[in-house]
């Protein structure tokens, strides 16, 4: 995991390696991949609860957490999980919060494949 | 094999993506359910599909129920891919068509032995079509000269006359009996009477257009359908035949063997059609008078059968 090994904090190295079955270029692509999709579906999130559609917001926070679960991005992934499931059983007090608590893990995420990729 | 995968989710779509193509799956990648739907409900479509549950446009359970409305003559297996887990999820999902589902994030063993367990599914299916398909052809075939046997060439008579009626075209009906054959059996011995028999088939199907009939109709006779024919061309038609048959002796195992065939010939006008079994019944009575004539001729059925 020698190079990915920066990313060890945010996501889980051995299990995503298992995932794409020891094929590096692949997980590479797949952070490339995370990472144009990530603004879209960020901003997707915030203009769901903006407009507070509850619909739009499990929606958005599903597939944000499909990406993470796919990164083995653990802790980022639990929060969007619990987003998705305030909003379905429609506990929309709880969401403002557990936003707060998910953003700053994203921006991490994002900012350590950034330097990731630009060190690649 | 050909695989479809359906997800909205890029990460997702590409790792399946990569992940069946390096076991050797031809994948075909969609990012919503109506694509999947309309790959997958061509007829040739693939016959294996992952859905994503969660999908804009149609969900996979949607996507489930086109495919099994659309595809419900053969198998095609289905499993859904979720992050679904509750057990009303699953049943929901299964409910809608889904012959399995798998919980993501995937671990790659657990998919690939899921799908081997669709491809076992497939494969019976396959065995099961193909030995139908012998059945049918067993059924409907001569195992010695591998022409229509006497039931088939019957039937589809039967259907070419109805045909002819509603068309209002003439359909010739030709029975042919090899000449003194049973002296070649007596002579030569069966083996060799059944080699005369494969060749005369061959000369039969050579001498006919790809859509006519030609079936065994009993031990050494012969029924050919000429199909959408011109009355006045039946007996220059079955004239070529018996020149075909006839022309070269016939190469066996006991040496070449001249072999001649005589033939009734009876062309059935459109309209109201004789019964079938008048017709097979006139078209032997010509045959019997080509005997009479000395054989190795052929004799027409009175005037062009009109109508009764």
């Amino acid at each position: 995991m020698n190079s990915f090994s920066a990313l060890a904090e945010f996501l889980n190295l051995p299990e995503l390696l298992d995932r794409v079955e020891g094929d590096e270029d692949l997980l590479r692509e797949l952070l490339a991949l995370f990472q144009e999709d990530l603004p879209a579906s960020r901003e997707a999130l915030q203009a769901a609860i903006a407009g507070g559609d509850l619909g739009e917001i499990e929606r958005a926070a599903h597939r944000l957490k499909g990406m993470l679960a796919n990164l083995s991005a653990g802790g980022a992934a639990s929060f969007a999980a619990e987003i998705e499931s305030a909003a379905r059983v429609g506990n929309a007090p709880k969401i403002p919060g557990l936003v707060q608590l998910f953003d700053p893990q994203i921006i991490a995420l994002s900012a350590a494949l950034d330097s990731f990729m630009a060190s690649a | 094999m050909r695989i479809l995968i359906a997800d909205d989710d890029p990460l997702s779509l590409r790792l399946l993506e990569r992940t069946l193509e390096r076991v050797g799956y031809e994948v075909t990648a969609v990012k919503n359910g109506r694509r999947a739907a309309e790959e997958m409900c061509q007829p040739e479509g693939p016959r294996l599909a992952l859905l994503d549950w969660v999908m804009p446009e149609l969900d996979g359970p949607a996507v489930c129920r086109q495919i099994r409305k659309d595809r419900g003559g053969h198998h095609v297996h289905i499993i859904l891919i979720t992050s679904k887990d509750s057990k009303q999820d699953i049943v929901c999902g299964l409910e809608s068509g889904a012959d399995d589902y798998l919980v993501k994030p995937f671990d790659p063993e657990e998919l690939k032995a899921r799908l081997r367990t669709g491809q076992r599914i497939l494969q019976l299916e396959d065995n099961l079509v193909e030995a139908r398909e012998q059945m049918h052809y067993k059924a409907t075939h001569d195992p010695l000269t591998s022409l229509l046997n006497r039931g088939m060439i019957v039937d589809l008579l039967v259907r070419e006359l109805i045909r002819a009626r509603r068309e209002k075209t003439c359909t010739v009906v030709i029975l042919g009996d090899v000449d003194h054959f049973k002296a070649v059996n007596d002579t030569y011995g069966h083996p060799v009477g059944d080699e005369v028999l494969r060749e005369l088939s061959r000369r039969l199907l050579g001498s006919v257009r790809s859509y006519d009939f030609v079936g065994r109709y009993g031990g050494e006779e012969f029924l050919v359908v000429l199909n959408n024919c011109n009355p006045a061309n039946a007996m220059s038609r079955a004239e070529q035949i018996r020149q075909a048959v006839g022309q070269t002796p016939v190469t066996t195992a006991k040496g070449p063997l001249p072999i001649t065939m005589s033939l009734g010939v009876l062309a059935s006008l459109g309209g109201e059609p004789k019964l079938v079994d008048e017709i097979l019944s006139d078209v032997d009575h010509a045959l019997y008078e080509a005997k009479g004539a000395g054989r190795n001729c052929c004799r027409q059925a009175g005037a062009p059968v009109l109508t009764r």
